[in-house]
């Protein structure tokens, strides 16, 4: 039992982390109509972008905030670089955009810091387990997950209540509309891949106190998709729950089927289990349905 | 309409002869040049290293050719087909190593043919089991579910199983003299690059053939729009499980073939990375025709050892270049991918094409 709850709670942190970072691939499928394959190596850059910051002596809360502006300024630079160029283009070519620039990351990121896995040090967190009566919480998981909420309510609530969030949703409703009530279509989108950058940065460096950082983070990221699959492509409630899902399940199925199947079933069932899901429910759970005509 | 120039008063008078092969002579001649080429002019002129890179090219252009069929005829998105080529390297190698072969077969050198033939079977049933959520998604989802193939088959079963069979460790190597057919031991370079030179030619013939004939026709309407062929009474699902069979199929005839290029075979080989790389090599060939696919490879392979070779002088100067050397090929394949995209979105078969409409007319085009 002990280990169930164990589960539990490993899996809802880790997930509040994934919902982060789907949050922000959500954005800007919602705003741009993009599919982002190169979330994981947004990750990675965030990962790598607070070490840094972090070993050269600044606090890590400071650093995180610096990653934050350091991701809005790519942000801003991979949508005028790339994707600027492609809007209306087939779906194809925008997602191969998307993986171009995620291998032209992973390059950069190996050139720089190389394949050793780098590790905060000293630890950010306190390494001994906080006891709340029956569970046993690392810090590293309650001030992720604590820091991820705080992050999850800020955008969430930037979109809903300013102004740029406003003309965000308006673009994601009807772009023609929201060009003709002068909202500029090319600011939002440009927002989107800030934002995008942000949340997947601060997850990456989330990501990087667990388990320390190397091209895995990356692999990480990549599990947004089968979250953001399970929410629906379109919604963000969506990209959270499904985030924290997906967290359960990868914690459930390396506590109990492990035994059945050794090595690596963790990182496999999330894809596993998305690939039946879609089979059944296509849109995921409160994405739109898309009615096809000829 | 005809897909080439016909010279003038020299008109079709039937669909037959619309899609013929050897329309013209000069075409004929064209052919009949190129395959002398690859099969003489090469082996006899070009030193060993550049050989070993001729293998490359044509390595990646049977898979691109399996991904070109899925993306650029029937609309299937895709982004694990090296997981297909893995089953299919994987299930020769287990069959070379682990099946009780009579002697009269290794003897007439047929373990290796027959084993081939059968990776390609059990990679387009394979490739058929992931290709079955595509009757129901189709786009972004597509991709995900053939992710889902690639880490489910190379990551899982492959790594964590398959290559624990026999207890070889990691990598399968194969020892020296296995690969024989017929009567030729496949041992040197150059005899690796007639095998690929004849795999990859009876490729592009089926290939061709196939999109000509009916289901070419048909995964062609399923890609235009998959409502309205089925409503002009295509069986869309049936065709596209047929995509995906013939993808896998040629995607595991690649990957057995692999295996006579390699000394040892591990899941390494056929990282997520393949399959990205597959279909960037479509993209900068040109998506919906056979020609791109061999483009892209030859692009893709001979600029990645241009850059291998331009890295070394550097390398005096700046020594992690070389160190780091697969970074840069990935950087230089992002951008690669992403400038095509960009600026040349119908990729080089076009350019091909222009070209030769250009001196179609030349000097006089007006």
């Amino acid at each position: 039992m002990e280990l169930f709850f164990m589960s539990l709670t490993t899996g809802i942190m880790v997930g509040g982390i994934y919902a982060l970072v789907a949050l922000g691939w959500v954005l800007i499928y919602k705003c741009s109509g993009v599919l982002n394959l190169a979330m994981g190596e947004l990750t990675l850059v965030g990962a790598y972008v607070t070490y840094t910051f972090y070993t050269i002596g600044v606090p890590f809360v400071p650093a995180v905030l610096l990653t934050l502006l350091v991701g809005i300024i790519l942000g801003f630079l991979t949508e005028r670089i790339f994707l600027d160029k492609l809007i209306g283009e087939p779906i194809l070519a925008v997602i191969m955009v998307t993986v171009g620039i995620s291998f032209f990351l992973k390059g950069l990121i190996g050139y720089i810091w190389g394949s050793d896995t780098r590790v905060f040090t000293p630890p950010v967190f306190d390494i001994k387990p906080i006891t709340v009566g029956l569970l046993k919480i690392s810090p590293v998981y309650l001030w992720s997950f604590i820091l991820s909420i705080i992050l999850l309510i800020v955008f969430v609530a930037f979109f809903k209540y300013t102004r740029w969030g406003l003309s965000m949703q308006a673009t994601a409703d009807d772009e023609t509309a929201a060009l003709s009530l002068g909202v500029s279509a090319r600011f939002v989108y440009a927002s989107a891949w800030a934002i995008a950058f942000m949340s997947a940065g601060v997850g990456g460096a989330l990501l990087g106190n667990i388990n320390g950082i190397n091209i895995s983070v990356g692999h990480l990221g990549l599990l947004v998709l089968p979250a953001v699959v399970l929410g629906g492509l379109n919604s963000v409630p969506g990209a959270i729950v499904g985030g924290i899902m997906i967290g359960l399940l990868q914690n459930f199925s390396g506590t109990y089927l492990d035994q059945y199947f050794p090595g690596g079933v963790k990182e496999i069932v999330p894809f596993a289990f998305m690939a039946v899901f879609l089979l059944f429910k296509p849109y995921g759970l409160w994405g739109w349905e898309r009615i096809e005509r000829v | 309409m005809s897909s080439v120039w016909l010279p003038c008063g020299d008109y079709h008078q039937n669909y037959a002869e619309d899609q013929g092969w050897w329309q013209t002579n000069f075409l004929k001649g064209k052919m009949i040049l190129l395959l002398a080429v690859v099969f003489i002019g090469i082996p006899l002129f070009v030193d060993e290293y550049w050989i070993s890179v001729g293998t490359m090219i044509g390595y990646t252009a049977m898979g691109a050719l399996g991904v070109q069929l899925l993306i650029g005829y029937a609309g299937l998105l895709t982004l694990g087909h090296a997981a297909f080529i893995a089953v299919g390297a994987y299930t020769s190698v287990m069959l070379i190593l682990q099946f009780p072969w009579p002697q009269f077969l290794l003897d007439w050198g047929l373990a290796y043919p027959i084993s081939v033939f059968i990776a390609g079977i059990v990679a387009g049933l394979w490739s058929v089991l992931f290709g079955l959520p595509s009757a129901k998604v189709k786009g972004f989802y597509l991709i995900l579910t053939t992710m889902a193939a690639q880490f489910i088959t190379v990551d899982f079963i492959l790594t964590q199983y398959i290559s624990q069979i026999g207890g070889r460790g990691q990598a399968f190597s194969l020892p020296p003299g296995t690969i024989k057919i017929g009567p030729w031991v496949i041992e040197n370079d150059t005899q690796v690059y007639f095998v690929m030179a004849v795999v990859l030619t009876l490729m592009v013939i089926v290939l061709a053939n196939l999109l000509r004939s009916k289901p070419g026709r048909a995964w062609v309407a399923i890609r235009d729009n998959d409502i309205a062929a089925e409503a002009l009474g295509i069986n869309i699902v049936w065709y596209k499980l047929l995509a995906f069979f013939v993808a896998g199929f040629m995607a595991g005839i690649a990957g057995a073939f692999w295996v006579c290029n390699t000394a040892a075979l591990s899941p390494e080989h056929f990282q997520w990375f393949l399959s990205l790389w597959l279909v960037g090599v479509i993209l900068i060939g040109g998506v919906g025709s056979i020609q791109g696919a061999i483009f892209g490879s030859i692009f893709m392979v001979v600029v990645m050892e241009l850059l291998q070779t331009g890295a070394i002088p550097l390398a005096e100067y700046y020594p992690k270049i070389l160190v780091d050397f697969a970074y840069i090929k990935d950087m230089a394949f992002g951008l690669a991918i992403c400038a095509f995209l960009i600026y040349e979105p119908n990729g080089l078969a076009y350019r091909w094409w222009q070209a030769k409409n250009y001196f179609n007319l030349w000097p006089f085009s007006y």
